[in-house]
């Protein structure tokens, strides 16, 4: 094993994946001559060439539907959103174009892309959203959202090999967090959960920069003898349900932990699947959900630390269902 | 270039009188209630998608516009083939899961569009892109209305195409009207060609309604996509001779439909067969017999045959679900 951090693990996907498959391309805006706002897709295109790895102007529903093209001819194109609430902009492609073109050619053809979104509730209301709720909701995508170095690694490499559409959401916060990351060839399944900690009081379900700060929460909490478990979905479509239901039948109880705006959110599914199954039974205490209230991400850090949320509002969760 | 001998002249009419008849019929199949879909006809527009398409190579791709019924059949899908989609039959191209005017035939170089007007042209430069990583000389065709011309994708599609180099050719069929509205409404230039300036690369306009000038158009274009020096914009100036859509009212004014009516595509062609006696009278009579004969036989069978099964349906949104 060596320590990567999330960023560079993601960077060695991309080297790996360029080298072993010349049909792999990469593209979007600052990703080929200043190798990516964090440096995420630096040296690819001094390596791989101008042709595979190259900046598109600001056009991300062209430089989308550009990838749609090149897929459905057989390429591997990898485009970035260099921020997730930019995915408004080439949503018809992601969502019409990619996500439509296995199914209206019944299957004559495949569209294997991967949409790169870098989510960072910061800096505004608009880049600043998290929307992987609304790619969920789409037929014909897959959308992974890994938290780990390891998992960000093996997962990219799967979702580029992956015959169908696939948005990979990566989180700013995490690029400098740091993991261990196998010497080794190996990749990960797109559909699995993992358990990033095993416990027996509470249940949380979360994704991206939310798994670390479930993991701070719950190691807060242990010190007052109550026992999280932590499940890191990886990917929400599709969606690991055995994994969520497991849980909830052992604990009982049910956290939700995501960064997007709490109605409608990818969390509501993640009930839903409780809801539905016998697990339902088990549930000694309302499901709690902490996310976004509903507001527009502020740009003063000194406001949005009050919307985006924390460690502090998921142990508040926890306290909560634990109450009753 | 290749040049046109008589027997493609007579071939490039026989698609261009079959698309006519069988535009027709479907629309009176439809006015029927026989019919279990619409159509954008494209009478009037058939010199386009024929000219255009006649000669490509196989391993050359289309996208076609919802209107350009002729990239289908020059390309080489049948009657049969066209009515059984148009029924969403079984033995159909896609079983009835996209209408026929967005229907993919991968293995004759068709891809599908989506019905979200332009959004087919970034689509179109990204195929184009990967044929040119794969270093062969081989070309996109895309096809797309005036109202397409409107849309970001249109303006982002062809600034990338330019700035790639990339081998394709767009083909804007400017019949003067979008769906209800005259061009007025959407633009405040006279010709779409001129856009074409503004990303770099030459803008054509062509006489719509004369095959021979829209093949040989498409012929320079994509011989300078073939040598690398990148797209061309067509913009072909034409006239629908049917409603947008057969539920909608006319919106235009009748001299000006039957101006355009004195220029009709077929009729064109057709006659310049008989002067240059490339085709004689009774032979041009027989043509339109058989594609007659043939058509009542194809709505027999298309209408005898069943539906896709539910299975279908809920087949192949992800790869693992192929059935």
């Amino acid at each position: 094993m060596k320590t990567l951090t999330y960023g560079e693990a993601i960077r060695e996907a991309l080297f790996e994946e360029m080298a072993s498959d010349d049909r792999v391309l990469v593209f979007g805006e600052d990703v080929a001559g200043y190798g990516g706002l964090d440096g995420v897709t630096q040296g690819l295109q001094k390596k791989f060439g101008t042709e595979r790895v190259f900046d598109t102007p600001i056009s991300e529903s062209g430089f989308a539907g550009m990838a749609v093209g090149a897929a459905l001819m057989g390429m591997r194109p990898v485009a970035e959103m260099q921020f997730s609430g930019l995915l408004t902009v080439p949503l018809d492609q992601i969502v019409n174009s990619a996500a439509k073109a296995r199914y209206v050619h019944d299957g004559a053809m495949s569209c294997p892309l991967v949409i790169r979104s870098v989510t960072y509730p910061a800096g505004n209301a608009y880049m600043g959203q998290s929307l992987e709720a609304w790619v969920a909701h789409v037929p014909g995508l897959k959308v992974v959202t890994p938290s780990t170095p390891i998992d960000a690694k093996g997962l990219l490499l799967t979702s580029i090999r992956d015959p169908d559409p696939v948005v990979f959401f990566e989180h700013k916060s995490l690029y400098s967090n740091e993991g261990l990351v196998p010497e080794e060839a190996y990749s990960i399944p797109i559909g699995e959960a993992s358990l990033a900690r095993t416990g027996s009081d509470v249940t949380i379900v979360a994704w991206l920069n939310m798994v670390p700060a479930a993991l701070d929460a719950a190691k807060e909490l242990a010190l007052e003898g109550i026992d999280l478990e932590v499940i890191d979905l990886r990917t929400l479509i599709p969606l690991d349900e055995e994994a969520i239901t497991r849980s909830v039948s052992k604990t009982g109880r049910l956290v939700i932990a995501q960064e997007a705006v709490t109605r409608a959110g990818f969390g509501a599914e993640v009930i839903a699947v409780v809801a539905n199954s016998d697990v339902v039974h088990h549930l000694k205490a309302p499901v709690e959900r902490v996310g976004n209230p509903g507001v527009p991400i502020p740009h003063s850090d000194r406001l949005n630390n009050h919307i985006i949320p924390s460690k502090d509002d998921l142990i508040a969760g926890v306290r909560a269902v634990l109450s009753s | 270039m290749t040049q046109l001998m008589p027997k493609d002249l007579r071939e490039m009419y026989r698609l261009m009188l079959m698309s006519r008849i069988y535009t027709d019929r479907a629309l009176q199949l439809f006015n029927e209630g026989r019919l279990p879909t619409g159509l954008h006809p494209s009478a009037g527009q058939e010199a386009i998608g024929v000219g255009a398409c006649y000669g490509l190579r196989r391993e050359d791709w289309v996208i076609p516009s919802l209107r350009t019924t002729e990239c289908f059949w020059t390309r080489g899908v049948t009657m049969q083939q066209m009515m059984d989609a148009m029924y969403g039959n079984k033995d159909s191209v896609n079983r009835g899961k996209e209408s026929f005017h967005h229907s993919g035939y991968p293995s004759l170089g068709i891809l599908a569009g989506t019905a979200i007007v332009a959004a087919h042209i970034p689509v179109a430069v990204g195929a184009a892109k990967a044929m040119q990583l794969k270093g062969t000389d081989n070309v996109m065709l895309c096809f797309f209305g005036d109202g397409a011309a409107a849309r970001g994708d249109f303006h982002e599609g062809l600034n990338l195409a330019a700035v790639h180099k990339a081998p394709v050719v767009f083909i804007c069929e400017n019949n003067l009207h979008f769906q209800t509205a005259p061009a007025s409404v959407e633009m405040a230039i006279t010709d779409i060609a001129d856009r074409a300036a503004g990303y770099g690369f030459p803008g054509v306009i062509v006489d719509g309604q004369d095959v021979l000038a829209v093949h040989e158009t498409t012929q320079e274009a994509i011989s300078r996509a073939r040598q690398g020096k990148g797209p061309t914009l067509i913009e072909a100036k034409t006239y629908r001779f049917r409603r947008h859509y057969p539920i909608l009212a006319e919106t235009r004014p009748v001299e000006e439909i039957a101006e355009w009516s004195k220029r009709d595509p077929v009729t064109i062609l057709g006659d310049y067969l008989l002067a240059n006696a490339h085709m004689n009278v009774s032979e041009k009579q027989e043509l339109e017999t058989s594609i007659i004969i043939e058509l009542d036989s194809v709505v027999t069978r298309a209408e005898a045959k069943q539906a896709a099964d539910k299975s279908a349906a809920s087949s192949t949104v992800y790869a693992e679900e192929e059935s």
